[in-house]
Formats: C-alpha cells, sequence, structure tokens
C-alpha cells in the first residue's frame, strides 16, 4: 500500500523540499482513501470472482448477468432509480424556482419544508408512509370522505407506492442542488434575451435550462444513486414483491450465505452508480 | 490481544477480590458460564429464567443472544478454544454443529431430565435435546375473522384476495407453507408430503393472487395483522403470536384440522468448552419441569419434559408435526432460490 502511495505521481515536477512538503499533506488523506475506500473495494472485488474452494471463477457475474430472474432485478433497481429520479426532477424544478421568488417569512417556511424532513430517518418515513396507505389510512379515508372511490383501494405492497415513497423520501437531494443555482441565477439573461425577442419558450430552453443544468446534473446524480442502490424503502414498502439489487446482495449475505454473489450483485450496483455519476460529470462539463 | 469484556472485567475483579481477601474467598470466586443462543429470546431468558437458574446452580450466566448461524459462525470460529459452553439452536443448525464435532454427546447421567422427555426430543443419541417445542399454525386478525380459520386450503379461498402474508422461504417458518401446500396438493400426510417439494411449489405458486406480502421480517408481518392489513398469516409461530395476543394485540394462532407443526428448539453442550460441569447442570436445568414451566407461561412454547403440566390450550406436543430436518438442510439452498424466481 505505502508503495503505491510513494510511487503516485505528482502533477508538476517541484524541487525536492516542496514536493516532499506536498507529498506530507496529502499523505494523510490518501491512507485514509486507501483504508476505507480502496481497500474494501478491493476486497469486494475480489470476493466477487472467488469460489469456495478458493480458487477464481466469473460464475458469480454469469449467473446475475445472464439469467433472466436477475436480469429482471437489475431492470428492476434501474426501474426505480429512474422513474423516482424522473418524478422528483419534475416536482423539484418548479419548486426550486417558487423557493428562489419567496420572500420573508415564506421563504424561511419553504426552506424548512424542504430541509426538516432530512432529519427523520428513512425508516421512519417508509414507515410513516405505510400508515398512510393502508386501507383504513389518511388516503383511502379521504378518498372516500370525499366521494371518488368507495371501498378502499389496496397502496400498500404495489410498486405505486414504492415510487411515491420514494421520491417523497429522496426529493430534497433534487431539490436542494437546483435551488442552490437558481438562486444565483442572474434574471438579468433572461431579461436580454427577451428584449432581443427571444420568445418565453426561447428563454427558457436556451438561456435558463442551460444556466440552471449543473444543479439538475447533481441533482439527477444524487436522487438516481441514492434511489438506485435504497434497501430500506423496497423492504418496506414492497417487500419481496419487487426484488431490487439491494435486496438481492442482503439476501446473499444474510440468509443464502453467498458472498461471492452478493459481492458480484455489489459490483454491479456499484457500476451502475459510477456510470451515471460519470455521465452527469461529464454533461456538466459541456455547456461552456 | 486481550479484548475488553464483561467477562474480562469480571474475570479481574474476582481475582482482585480473592486476593483481597484470601484465603477466605477464593474457594468462593464465582462460577460463570456462557450460554448462546436466539436474541429473541434474551427477554424473557434474562427475566424470568436465568434468575432462577442463578441461584439454582449459584453461579453467573452470560447470554450471547443471536440467530442460530451467527451461533454456529462463532463455535466454528473459536473450536481451538470455545467460549460458549451450552448452546441453544434450531434443529437445522443442530445438525451441521454435530457433524463438525463442535457440539458433543450428553450423558443421561449427568443430565437425568434428557431420560425423561416425550419420544423424538433427543437426537442422535445426545447430541442435543429439544427444551421447547414452539407450534407453528395460522396467525389470524381477531378483527377481521369472525371465526378461526380451520384448514391450511383457506388461505387459497379466493374471497382473500391480497389479503395472506406467508413467510419466505428464506425464514425458518417458511417451510412450514410450502409443506402444507405439498400436502394440500397431492392430499398426502405431512409425513409423506414433505418431500414432495415440486407438488408444493406448484401449489403455493396459485396462492399470489391472494398475497399481500411475502415476509422476511416477522414484527413487520405482525404488524399487518394487527392493523387489519393483512388477515392470515400462513405458517407462524406460537412463540411470535401468542406474545402479541398477551398484550392485548387483535391477533391469535389457530392450529388447522390439517394438523400444526413443531419448530423444536435444541439446548447442546459445546465441545471441549469451559465449566463442563456447569453447562450439564444448565442444561438439566433447561430439560427440567420447573424451568419449562416458566417458558411455557413466557414464551408460549409447548414443554417436552413429560413431567411439566401443559397450560389450558396448548396443543398437545406429540400431536405437532416435526419434519426430516436433514433433508430440508440439503435442498434449501436451491428451494429458496427457486422460491425468489417463482413468487415474484
Amino acid at each position: 500500500m505505502t508503495d503505491a502511495v510513494l510511487s503516485a505521481p505528482i502533477v508538476k515536477p517541484a524541487p525536492d523540499r516542496e514536493r516532499l512538503a506536498a507529498f506530507g499533506f496529502v499523505a494523510p488523506s490518501l491512507l485514509i482513501i486507501a483504508l476505507v475506500f480502496v481497500l474494501p473495494l478491493a476486497l469486494l472485488l475480489g470476493v466477487s470472482v472467488l469460489d469456495p474452494k478458493g480458487g477464481v471463477t466469473s460464475a458469480h457475474y454469469v449467473r446475475l448477468l445472464g439469467t433472466p430472474y436477475y436480469l429482471g432485478v437489475i431492470w428492476n433497481s434501474l426501474r426505480l432509480g429512474l422513474l423516482t429520479t424522473l418524478i422528483a426532477f419534475l416536482v423539484s424544478y418548479p419548486a426550486a424556482f417558487a423557493l428562489a421568488r419567496a420572500r420573508g417569512p415564506l421563504r424561511s417556511i419553504l426552506l424548512a419544508t424542504l430541509f426538516l424532513p432530512l432529519a427523520a430517518s428513512v425508516i421512519v418515513k417508509a414507515f410513516a408512509w405505510t400508515i398512510l396507505l393502508r386501507s383504513d389510512g389518511l388516503i383511502n379515508a379521504v378518498l372516500i370522505a370525499v366521494g371518488i372511490i368507495e371501498d378502499p383501494i389496496r397502496m400498500i405492497f404495489t410498486q405505486t407506492a414504492l415510487i411515491v415513497g420514494a421520491v417523497n423520501i429522496f426529493l430534497p437531494f433534487m431539490a436542494l442542488p437546483i435551488y442552490a443555482v437558481v438562486a444565483q441565477l442572474d434574471g438579468r439573461y433572461a431579461e436580454a434575451a427577451a428584449t432581443l425577442g427571444a420568445s418565453p419558450l426561447v428563454v427558457f430552453f436556451r438561456v435558463i435550462l442551460p444556466l440552471t443544468l449543473p444543479g439538475i446534473i447533481a441533482g439527477v446524480a444524487l436522487v438516481f444513486s441514492l434511489s438506485v442502490s435504497a434497501y430500506v424503502v423496497p423492504t418496506l414498502l414492497v417487500g419481496e414483491k419487487y426484488p431490487t439489487l439491494a435486496t438481492t446482495i442482503a439476501k446473499a449475505y444474510l440468509l443464502a450465505r453467498e458472498p461471492g454473489f452478493g459481492a458480484a450483485a455489489g459490483v454491479v450496483l456499484l457500476a451502475i452508480a459510477v456510470i451515471v455519476v460519470a455521465l452527469s460529470a461529464t454533461l456538466s462539463r459541456e455547456p461552456k | 490481544m486481550h479484548p475488553f469484556s464483561r467477562r474480562s472485567l469480571l474475570k479481574t475483579s474476582a481475582a482482585f477480590a480473592a486476593t483481597l481477601a484470601a484465603p477466605a474467598l477464593v474457594r468462593a470466586a464465582p462460577k460463570e458460564i456462557v450460554i448462546g443462543g436466539p436474541a429473541g429470546a434474551a427477554k424473557y431468558f434474562n427475566s424470568d429464567l436465568f434468575p432462577v437458574l442463578e441461584k439454582k446452580l449459584d453461579c453467573k450466566v452470560l447470554y450471547e443472544g443471536t440467530n442460530s448461524l451467527t451461533n454456529l459462525q462463532k463455535m466454528q470460529a473459536d473450536k481451538a478454544s470455545p467460549k460458549i459452553s451450552v448452546v441453544i439452536m434450531d434443529d437445522p443448525v443442530m445438525l451441521p454443529a454435530a457433524a463438525e464435532g463442535l457440539i458433543t454427546k450428553m450423558s443421561a447421567s449427568a443430565i437425568p431430565n434428557l431420560g425423561k422427555l416425550v419420544d423424538d426430543a433427543v437426537h442422535q443419541d445426545g447430541m442435543w435435546a429439544n427444551y421447547q417445542k414452539p407450534w407453528v399454525g395460522i396467525a389470524y386478525s381477531t378483527r377481521r375473522m369472525k371465526t378461526p380459520p380451520v384448514s391450511w386450503a383457506e388461505l387459497w379461498d379466493a374471497k382473500y384476495d391480497s389479503k395472506i402474508v406467508v413467510p419466505s422461504l428464506s425464514n425458518t417458518e417458511g417451510f412450514w407453507t410450502l409443506l402444507a401446500a405439498a400436502h394440500l396438493e397431492t392430499g398426502k400426510p405431512y409425513k409423506e408430503a414433505q418431500y414432495e417439494i415440486d407438488a408444493g411449489f406448484k401449489k403455493i405458486k396459485s396462492l399470489k393472487a391472494n398475497l399481500l406480502n411475502v415476509y422476511t421480517n416477522a414484527p413487520q408481518a405482525i404488524n399487518l395483522l394487527e392493523q387489519g392489513e393483512a388477515w392470515m398469516i400462513g405458517g407462524q409461530f406460537s412463540a411470535y403470536t401468542l406474545i402479541r395476543k398477551a398484550d392485548g394485540s387483535p391477533v391469535d394462532l389457530a392450529i388447522p384440522r390439517d394438523g400444526g407443526f413443531s419448530m423444536p428448539s435444541g439446548i447442546a453442550k459445546v465441545s471441549g468448552a469451559p465449566a463442563g460441569d456447569l453447562a450439564d447442570a444448565a442444561i438439566d436445568f433447561y430439560l427440567s419441569p420447573e424451568a419449562q414451566s416458566i417458558l411455557a407461561k413466557t414464551a408460549f412454547i409447548a414443554p417436552t419434559n413429560q413431567a411439566t403440566p401443559l397450560p389450558a390450550g396448548y396443543p398437545d406436543p406429540a400431536t405437532l408435526f416435526a419434519p426430516d430436518w436433514a433433508f430440508i438442510a440439503k435442498n434449501r439452498a436451491g428451494w429458496v432460490d427457486r422460491w425468489s424466481k417463482e413468487m415474484t
């Protein structure tokens, strides 16, 4: 490990003493990164290609990527991530503008409604949804009282419940980065475009949207990587009916005692998240 | 490497006290014993059983509560110098423990109560013994169901669309639902139906329309029953349901007329463990009518010592079906995989 750290290239050639000082500054963080990030990842990768007899095998990946059932599981995870991200974006984007425009106490109230849910644990929020969605829960009671339905609709343990819950739980991670960008948006750009004859639609798509893109991309990366790997939310809101990569990993480790298969599923999940984050990083550089 | 633990603290303080008060107290240095068992039992073991045990044997009990598989792994890791003296695990997990030599045969001379248990409660010539039999039936919501379910076939009744919860096959109690399904599909008694797994899967797949959820987390399933969201849980332990009923929840456990099941819990002596004599005495206590009466009342489990009076309303332990665990242990991983694929 130390060898790897010592041989790490330093960007610009500098006099020996400066180089040594620079290394001294980064060494502690490199060590921490190696210990808490690189080492566990290497172990995960190692376990995922190890067979019980000690040899190297691709069997776990073949099983994961070659069986229709597990391809379905991967699709379930992706679908949960994509739908949650899309809906969270559609809800957050206009909300971020409302938040940026609001003034005085209203703004404080709106900001508090965005921040406060972050203080409650995911488990509490997921359980709260199971209570709201019950046959004799608040939502059914209201729908019946208003006369929209006669008999309670079954909402608990459905995919709709899962998406609703996931959007609710991960929404702040989309709204906050977009709000941060929108709040700094200079209104004069839009005015200038309008003065030059651009229609409101053109102003939005050619000026506002590109300027807020960094916030959107940050939000998408956050919400997607959180929801694609969510464990508590699908476990509590839909159960075994909607198996995802996260629940498959838990099952492999805790119940089936198949660490190799669990590790392989972990690597695939990580790869999906890394691809999305890398894509969004590339996209965020483009508008410049 | 001396990790700090309650045990090392006790040892140090005992040694310290002994030095101060020597020689009078050396003889009276506290005896202690480590018992490993299920985390779920920790509450009633610690509050109701261990105080009696400690007083009777003049010792201190340290309880390591976790699940059976974790205890098995601990025993594998500590094989050279075992720390746990007595282990309490489900029967299916006792099989590998016995095969790997992690537990040792108990003798009827050191443990007199071994000879007083119901039939089939002592396994492999005394490798382990069942100190209790939680029974398994259909848990139901007394708010939703006017009369208790009388047969396993009721779970399949179309009027219970999306109202049934069953345990996942990953859970121990999950096998009971599969076995009941095999029994219904083939019409054979449990003893023969337990080997008809394909028939079991065929029948259980037809239960999908009635399923509200398949659970791996028992408390969550009982919550659904208490709220009246679920009407019945097929394949549920007495120790789960009746404890909640005793707390006032509107739930109860029915034994269908096709017969209930039992999930006997085993107790065994760890090979080469410290405090061997104390371990024998502790096991004898678990198998005694005194301890079993306490457990029957606090944990709703049927006793195995014939001399223990059976509380009113408890099924006769002899009528509860216990399956061929060796057959299950051998095939289970494949079934769990098949279950995931066919039941989702």
